[in-house]
């Protein structure tokens, strides 16, 4: 005898939608009815399909560029394989694409490019997706809009890194990759070659701001201390530079342009949440 | 139920609002910068509730001007699983800002064991299920503080231990519970078409009194059914459902969902305006598409695509 209780009923339908390999006929006719025109079974198949065409549409808006990157047909193999290991477990589309980068870097799916070598193209997505994840995050994350924002007269003293700022490290100039799909402007492999990225957001507006090797660890360190003076000091013990030295570089060349492109904000404009 | 009764009333007295369109990312600029001259809108929960960026600021914008509805598609009030405290308490936290005129949802699931297939599933309409389902409306109105209007969703299988006709399980649950009913006429059309059964009997057995609002859409015609796609104008069928559930509505407030290959605001506002010459009983044949089974479609029922953020125009590369 089928068990027709409701909790049954949805475990055995959400599993026919997630795993539609391993439904067995019978079962579909005990628990669905027919109409006049499709049969159970016909009738459970637009779910299954609509399941997840929906979900790879998402995940198709979320991550554009490595689509591009991919092929149409190639990121919704990868979709498909994802969505089938780690369904969604959130009431919001947002979180679809969450464990999407990690999901390439585990499963290190085979590279498709035939002339670059298998790992550089894993490489390539992986990086790429996770660009684009950060991207995606800080589009909705919390931020500063409607407070007021530091001037070249802020001290360094009251400088913090503004709460909608992302810091990445990439194998690849993804950010240049990206825009350059958005722009149409070719979208081959890029060249290997480190990238850093700053992302900062004001009026709603992202904006990814390239950065040197040291910028990066100076920002690092912002990021744990909050304070300018001791990421300072921080960066002259790693790089082996007076600090002297790196504190003109600070705000002869650095400051005055990172607080236009919006990396800091006055402590004393943080809303108390 | 005394508290039932409270809340039946509550129902009552919420206001009709007129024509109102769904609240599409592609519109945000429009609305704001033109002020359109639009009855109101709805928004779905889901796309604003955890907004720390731009939907949610929009949202609060657009609700100075315009009265704003809330409608969500994950409450999952169907589910035997727990119902989702946090997501409560957010919608809640919304519908507070953003004054919502009401709250609503679907009489669907969307997952079990924590998955959240994102899809309004078809619940087997029975005893055990009602009596599970009006339990859940009890304690959601009781968090919110307000009314739950549910819809009917569109369904493309049905149960064999289902045996209630769907417009009586939603009588039977807003008597229960003093719920309020969402109506959606392109739903009742697909629900109908694909299940073999005639909409104007379901249409017969509505509760009307119950009706705080109505959906209008576009589907697809599959051949051997149709899919909820929302991606085209109204058919012609739908219209003529639309002019008689009108009459009896007394004045259900009316909203056009367009989710797929949206187009451009006034064209989608357009398109709602049509609901005026059809409450006056009048058919004119000119202003509605005839139906035609598509050849090809790679369309989804219920899309979610559109819910999320179009990222790419708010992105630039600095220096
Ligand atoms: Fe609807």
């Amino acid at each position: 005898m089928t068990d027709t209780t409701l909790r049954n009923m949805q475990e055995w339908m959400q599993n026919a939608l997630t795993q539609p390999h391993l439904v067995q006929k019978e079962e579909v006719a005990a628990r669905l009815t027919s109409s006049n025109r499709l049969s159970g079974s016909q009738r459970l198949a637009i779910y299954q399909r609509s399941y997840i065409s929906r979900l790879c549409m998402c995940l198709a808006e979320q991550f554009p560029a490595s689509r591009e990157a991919l092929g149409e047909e190639l990121f919704d193999n990868f979709a498909r394989v994802f969505l089938a290991r780690d369904p969604s477990d959130s009431y919001t589309l947002y979180e679809l694409g969450r464990r999407f980068p990690a999901f390439l870097e585990e499963t290190q799916p085979d590279g498709v490019d035939p002339d670059s070598q298998p790992e550089t193209w894993v490489n390539f997505m992986i990086d790429l997706a996770t660009y684009e994840r950060a991207l995606f995050v800080l589009f909705d994350a919390p931020g500063h809009e409607g407070n007021l924002w530091p001037t070249s007269d802020t001290p360094d003293e009251d400088l913090v890194l503004q709460p909608c700022f992302n810091l990445g490290a990439y194998r690849f100039p993804v950010a240049n990759y990206y825009h350059n799909v958005l722009e149409k402007s070719g979208s081959g492999l890029p060249p290997l070659a480190e990238s850093y990225v700053a992302i900062t957001r004001y009026d709603y507006f992202t904006s990814s701001i390239p950065i040197t090797g040291p910028h990066y660890k100076f920002l690092q360190a912002m990021q744990e201390t909050q304070s300018v003076d001791a990421s300072l000091g921080q960066l002259a013990t790693s790089i082996g530079v007076p600090k002297e030295n790196l504190q003109e570089t600070w705000v002869t060349h650095i400051r005055d342009r990172w607080i236009a492109n919006h990396f800091f904000v006055d402590r004393n404009t943080l809303s108390k949440e | 139920m005394p508290d039932a009764a409270k809340v039946a009333s509550q129902v009552s007295a919420l206001p009709k609002l007129g024509l109102g369109v769904g609240l599409r990312n592609e519109h945000f600029n429009h609305i704001l910068s033109e002020k359109p001259d639009v009855d109101w809108f709805e928004a779905i929960s889901e796309n604003f509730m955890d907004s720390g960026g731009r939907p949610g600021w929009i949202i609060r914008q657009i609700a100075e001007h315009y009265p704003v509805v809330l409608h969500g598609v994950s409450m999952s009030i169907g589910s035997t699983d727990p119902i989702n405290e946090t997501y409560l308490q957010r919608l809640k936290t919304l519908a507070d800002d953003v004054q919502a005129r009401w709250v609503s949802d679907h009489l669907c699931w969307t997952g079990v064991q924590s998955v959240n297939s994102h899809d309004l599933l078809p619940l087997p309409l029975n005893q055990e299920t009602l009596d599970h389902v009006i339990a859940r409306v009890h304690y959601v109105q009781e968090v919110l503080k307000r009314p739950l209007i549910l819809e009917n969703p569109s369904t493309y299988a049905s149960f064999q231990n289902s045996d209630i006709p769907e417009p009586e399980f939603l009588r039977a649950l807003s008597d229960a519970t003093g719920s309020g009913l969402l109506l959606d006429v392109n739903n009742v059309y697909v629900s109908c078409f694909n299940d073999g059964s005639n909409p104007l009997d379901y249409l017969e057995s509505i509760p009307f009194d119950r009706v705080v609002q109505m959906h209008l859409a576009g589907h697809t015609h599959c051949g051997s059914y149709l899919l909820d796609t929302h991606d085209q104008p109204v058919t012609r069928a739908v219209w003529e459902l639309f002019r008689l559930a009108w009459q009896r509505s007394n004045g259900a407030s009316t909203l056009l969902e367009w989710d797929g290959d949206v187009p451009d605001f006034q064209s989608l506002h357009q398109e709602v305006l049509k609901a005026r010459d059809f409450m006056q009983g009048e058919l004119d044949t000119t202003l509605v598409t005839q139906e035609q089974p598509v050849q090809k479609h790679t369309n989804v029922s219920n899309p979610v695509d559109f819910m999320v953020p179009t990222i790419r125009n708010h992105s630039r590369l600095g220096t």
